[in-house]
């Protein structure tokens, strides 16, 4: 991937955080991102159309409430946000798959998103995702936020 | 004059989103409706007056695309006015959205002031109508 496209990907998901829940993101090198925990969460969708790919995020577990929280205005420890949270960090996947695939492939070709799925994964997972050359890490509100979109060319 | 409203999307967040936006927003609603998908929207459109529905693209079981068409052959989009409210940015899905009679297009994410000035445009476009 290239550094425009790179530098694309970063803006578009800090802009949709920032836009959807009010948090404030930026792109880190892996080595200082805050500290993660040990339990997260990894919400994945695919998408079809001009072309076929795939966004996965990943984010500390306790991050989900929050971003429900902020998303839908209650406080954090409300049942709702809690109850929500889920739901909340699929929307936010959703909202940033569909901007970034605009920004990138333009605004004539029609892409057909796929819902997302979301399951907890280990932190030899996170470690894993962390690794991979591709991978997007932000840091948002002092969570570590993991981020890798692939399409096929 | 306060509007009976149908909000149409598989995820309870973006409903939620959508109501408390149209609460920020000052919109007048009467009564708010919520629907998962197209079916359960044609369901409550069968039941209950409605004058606005938003409404997402992709959902499960009948989708966005589908339930505009379903409303138009049945002769609702006459008189109730469709927006999508969707993360999708093509043109040119859009274009084919508004050819199917859609009134308007939002674009996720998006702010109180744009859904204010959407759901005022599409409501005096119709009271013109």
């Amino acid at each position: 991937m290239d550094e425009e496209t790179r530098e694309k990907i970063d803006e578009i998901f800090c802009d949709v955080i920032e836009k959807m829940a009010f948090m404030f993101g930026e792109s880190v090198p892996e080595d200082e991102l805050p500290p993660a925990g040990s339990e997260f969460v990894r919400t994945e969708m695919t998408f079809s159309g001009a072309t076929e790919g795939s966004i996965v995020m990943a984010v500390p577990a306790q991050m989900c409430a929050e971003v429900a929280a902020n998303v839908l205005g209650v406080d954090i420890d409300s049942d709702l946000a809690e109850s929500r949270s889920c739901d909340a960090l699929k929307e936010l996947l959703n909202v940033t798959c569909g901007n970034i695939l605009t920004a990138l492939a333009g605004e004539e070709p029609v892409f057909d998103l796929h819902p997302p799925t979301l399951s907890e994964i280990n932190e030899e997972d996170w470690n894993n995702f962390l690794s991979d050359e591709n991978t997007h890490a932000y840091n948002v509100d002092e969570n570590p936020v993991l981020l890798k979109i692939t399409m096929k060319s | 004059m306060a509007y009976n409203i149908l909000v149409v999307d598989d995820s309870v967040t973006v409903r939620a989103v959508i109501a408390k936006t149209l609460d920020i927003a000052g919109v007048p609603v009467n009564e708010l409706y919520q629907a998962s998908n197209g079916q359960e929207a044609l369901d409550l459109l069968a039941e209950h007056w409605v004058d606005l529905v938003f409404a997402d693209i992709n959902m499960p079981v009948m989708n966005g695309i589908e339930l505009v068409e379903r409303m138009s052959s049945e002769g609702l989009l006459d008189t109730i006015p469709v927006v999508i409210v969707s993360t999708e940015g093509s043109a040119t899905r859009i274009e084919q959205l508004l050819n199917k009679g859609v009134s308007a297009y939002i674009r996720k994410p998006f702010a109180p002031e744009m859904l204010r000035e959407v759901v005022d445009q599409v409501m005096e476009s119709k009271n013109d109508g």
